[in-house]
């Protein structure tokens, strides 16, 4: 049966998440605690192989010990297995040591056959982590995803690229990113959801996974934040047409060469 | 072998309620929400009465998310140029601390943590489809094609009672039962609460009003109440008279109420943070479900308990009491559940205010959503004051002269002013 | 405030998936009263030239609907799962 590990973010709900007028800061703290998004359409195609050819699905989410709520909801919609890594040691990461943790563990676990990222969080979006993590298992990765199949030992997935898709199939051991909004995750259910209540979220700290304060948390962030900056929205103008008046806006454009009407 | 002894539908003031008790009585509770985290799916004013719930959590007042004590409670009819108020600000009110000015958002999610740590098992974002019932015995619950058993099921859905239309067990909901409410929160910087509403910085104001002022047939109570650092605005709209008119929109009557000058200079420069609407059970006695059966109770505003006679709108503190209660029941037949065992619910209720109320004020309903208490009153106390206090340098009258000339003009007998005003009192 | 400001201030998981409330639009081409339209609180239900049009996406979840039509159109579930209006005061 194949091993799959889906590495999952809880991040504040981003529509809940407020810009402190005075200080221009993000006010998260009001904000619901959610799994970020693109990770559940992550999980969703790895529950999709399982339904196809059967896989042991473990999720796996370096974060503080109430990250365990977001575990457990992966759980309830068909995972098999949660990992929270945490420890105090592992606190400010930036995404470098973030990536080395997530690999450790991952290769702590070891037989893994498909790993699962979304493209980016909704909280620091980076997109570091899903490559950081492949390089540090010295893996092959598929980035941003939008379509994810599995046959006979491959993975076939459909990337989203500018100029157009591209299909790629890549034997595993393989590490993909998935893109956000590509599939529409199931429901949680109810059964699900009392049985992994039931068998629990693992912990794992520094000393399980054999890493040495100095390589993780802040001390292992090769990034120094010097300054913080909220850009200003620049003021829209919102104008409402109405469709009646379509061909006048239309010529408009034209007239001003914004748009082409027609042929080349 | 059920695997659960009491599964526990929705995690509001009912469900959490009966899970603390029950987890506390110790048993194998599983209380099941469809909002992530609870309160996210609920709508209320809110002011919580009374201290039901110091039987399941002692010295709760200490850990919950209190906005604020009722100080200064209003009642008032708004016609469309006047108020006329009844204030009571009372050094009583308080020291007894009787009204809590809740939020519940924050409330509902404190409360189901305090079930969770009792003992129960709360799983959240999941919403139970009906109930699973076997050679008329209730037997659990069903998610998704999957039944997960129970001895016992507390029904403490709410007001849309999904749950309980779904497994047959009550009638669809029509315009009698419920009200329509609909409410909106709006930031105020918490020093311009207190001045502007006359409060200290623990004290609040809750206000109830009937909106005299609408046209049209339309029926609706409003209330204003005020939070820490944000005001509840409101209305409870009757179904059956917005029907008849045919030609509102339910949240134009939201709309009005929020321009009538009172209200606006109440809320000046504040900022609205939410909108939500919910259904109000109204309907009393008529529009119970039955409350018990072989395998279920049925709490809260899901049974239809609510009290309001325009003056208090009051939902949470019955729901707490008839959670309570549904607990206590089934904890003393535990081994032994059945239609009969459980029957003993509505004696429980009925010695308590929970049903007694019901009983007392039973048709209440037929008095507030009126037209005398409405309309017509506040027409006739706004002819009154204006005549008293318009100085026109004219010979003053004596008060009877000026309210039967009051009630004339208002196209009212004087007899059926008395009547009229003698059912009201009866009923209230 | 606009109905349509009111209700942007609201945050909603949409279920993408499932419409929790459907309706029958051969039923609401002849229905007399559209009471519908007039009783939902988060203007679900409008008229466009004379045509019922319904969307799930700002429902609330309050139940009204349901009891407002009374010509058996709509069919009233609840979302699935966390699905739908997400409060924040409530
Ligand atoms: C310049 C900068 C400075 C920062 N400084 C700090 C700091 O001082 N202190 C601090 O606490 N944070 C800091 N962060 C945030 C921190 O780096 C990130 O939260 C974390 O490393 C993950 O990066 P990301 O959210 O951008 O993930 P992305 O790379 O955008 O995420 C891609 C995917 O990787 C996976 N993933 C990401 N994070 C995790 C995780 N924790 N567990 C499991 N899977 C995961 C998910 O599948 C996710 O969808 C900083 C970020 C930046 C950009
Ligand atoms: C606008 C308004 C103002 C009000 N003001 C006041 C006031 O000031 N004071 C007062 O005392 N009362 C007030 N009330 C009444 C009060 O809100 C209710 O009486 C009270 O909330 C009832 O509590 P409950 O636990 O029975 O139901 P609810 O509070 O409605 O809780 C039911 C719970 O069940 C969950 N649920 C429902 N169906 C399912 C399902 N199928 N699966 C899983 N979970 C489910 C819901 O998400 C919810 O959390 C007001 C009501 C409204 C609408
Ligand atoms: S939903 Fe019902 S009330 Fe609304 S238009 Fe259709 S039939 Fe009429
Ligand atoms: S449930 Fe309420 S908010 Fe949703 S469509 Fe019906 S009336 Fe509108």
């Amino acid at each position: 049966m194949l091993n799959i590990v889906v590495m999952i973010k809880q991040v504040p709900d981003s529509s809940e998440v407020e810009i402190d007028p005075v200080k221009m800061t993000l006010n998260r703290t009001k904000a619901r605690n959610v799994v970020n998004a693109a990770d559940l359409n992550a999980l969703e195609y790895a529950l999709r192989i399982k339904d196809k050819v059967g896989a042991n699905i473990t999720v796996i989410s370096m974060g503080p010990p109430m990250a365990d709520a977001a575990i457990i909801e992966c759980m309830a919609r068909g995972a098999d297995r949660g990992i929270l890594i945490t420890d105090r040691a592992f606190a400010g990461a930036d995404t470098y040591p973030t990536g080395l943790t997530l690999a450790a563990t991952i290769a702590k676990l070891g037989n893994v056959d498909i790993v699962f990222g979304g493209d980016e969080t909704t909280d620091s979006s980076t997109g570091h982590v899903g490559p950081g993590v492949a390089e540090f298992l010295g893996i092959d990765q598929i980035t941003y995803a939008k379509e994810v199949d599995y046959e006979d030992g491959y993975v076939i997935a459909t990337r989203d690229l500018e100029d157009g898709d591209e299909i790629v199939k890549v034997h595993t051991p393989v590490l993909v990113t998935v893109l956000l909004n590509s599939n529409v995750p199931r429901h949680q259910s109810l059964r699900k959801k009392i049985d992994a209540i039931r068998k629990g979220v693992e912990s794992w700290g520094i000393n399980e996974l054999g890493l040495k304060p100095e390589w993780v948390g802040l001390r292992g962030s090769p990034t120094i934040v010097r300054s913080m900056k909220a850009i200003k929205e620049p003021e829209h103008l919102h104008k409402t047409i109405t469709l009646d008046k379509i061909d006048e806006v239309v010529a408009d454009l034209v007239s001003k060469n914004i748009i082409k009407v027609g042929g080349k | 072998m059920s695997e659960f002894d009491v599964i526990v539908i929705g995690a509001g003031p009912a469900g959490s309620s009966a899970a603390i008790k029950l987890a506390q009585g110790g048993m194998n509770v599983l209380l099941v929400e469809r909002g992530d985290p609870p309160g996210t799916k609920n709508v209320s004013g809110a002011v919580l009465w009374g201290d039901e719930l110091s039987k399941v959590v002692p010295d709760w007042e200490r850990s919950a998310p209190i906005e604020r004590y009722v100080t200064r409670k209003e009642v008032a009819f708004l016609t469309e140029k006047s108020k006329i108020a009844i204030s009571y600000s009372s050094q009583d009110l308080m020291e007894r601390k009787s009204g809590k000015i809740i939020v519940r958002g924050k409330f509902d999610q404190w409360l189901a943590r305090k079930a969770k740590d009792a003992g129960a098992m709360l799983v959240t974002g999941i919403t139970i489809d009906k109930l699973v019932i076997d050679g008329g015995k209730v037997i659990g619950v069903m998610q998704d094609g999957d039944v997960i058993t129970s001895d016992a099921v507390i029904v403490a859905e709410g007001a849309n009672p999904r749950v309980l239309i779904n497994s047959g067990l009550r009638p669809k909901l029509s315009d009698h039962d419920v009200a329509l409410g609909i409410k909106e929160t709006i930031k105020l910087p918490e020093n311009v609460i207190n001045e502007r509403f006359n409060v200290d910085s623990k004290g609040g104001y809750a206000s109830e009003f009937v909106l005299g002022f609408l046209d049209d047939g339309i029926l609706s109570g409003g209330f204003l109440y005020t939070n820490r650092d944000t005001v509840s605005l409101g209305i409870v709209a009757s179904l059956d008279r917005l029907r008849a008119n045919g030609m509102t929109h339910s949240y134009d009557i939201m709309g009005k109420f929020e321009e009538h000058p009172f209200i606006k200079n109440l809320i000046k420069d504040g900022i609205p943070d939410e909108y939500a609407a919910h259904l109000v059970p109204e309907g009393g006695l008529a529009s119970m479900p039955k409350l018990y059966g072989n395998g279920y109770l049925v709490t809260g505003d899901a049974a239809m308990f609510t009290f309001s006679n325009g003056m208090v709108l009051q939902g949470i503190n019955y729901a707490i009491t008839s959670g309570i209660l549904a607990a206590e029941t089934i904890l003393e037949n535990k081994g032994k559940i059945s239609e009969e065992t459980l029957s003993n619910y509505v004696n429980k209720l009925r010695n308590s205010y929970v049903l007694s109320d019901l009983y007392t004020f039973n048709g209440i309903q037929n008095v507030t959503w009126s037209d005398f208490t409405q309309k017509t009153m506040p027409k006739i106390l706004d002819s009154v004051m204006m005549s008293m206090f318009d100085e026109r340098g004219m010979p003053k009258k004596h008060l009877m002269q000026v309210l039967s000339a009051a009630v004339k003009s208002n196209g009212m007998k004087y007899t059926e002013l008395i009547s009229s005003g003698y059912r009201m009192m009866r009923k209230m | 405030m606009k109905i349509e400001e009111k209700l942007s201030l609201l945050n909603y998981k949409t279920d993408r998936s499932y419409a929790h409330i459907t309706i029958d639009p051969d039923i609401c081409a002849t229905c007399p009263d559209h009471f519908c339209v007039f009783a939902c609180p988060a203007n679900c239900y409008t008229l466009i030239n004379g045509k019922l049009n319904f969307k799930y996406e700002d429902c609330v979840e309050c139940g009204t609907c349901d009891i407002a039509c009374s010509h058996g159109s709509v069919k009233w579930t609840l979302p699935k799962g966390d699905n739908g209006v997400i409060y924040k005061y409530g």
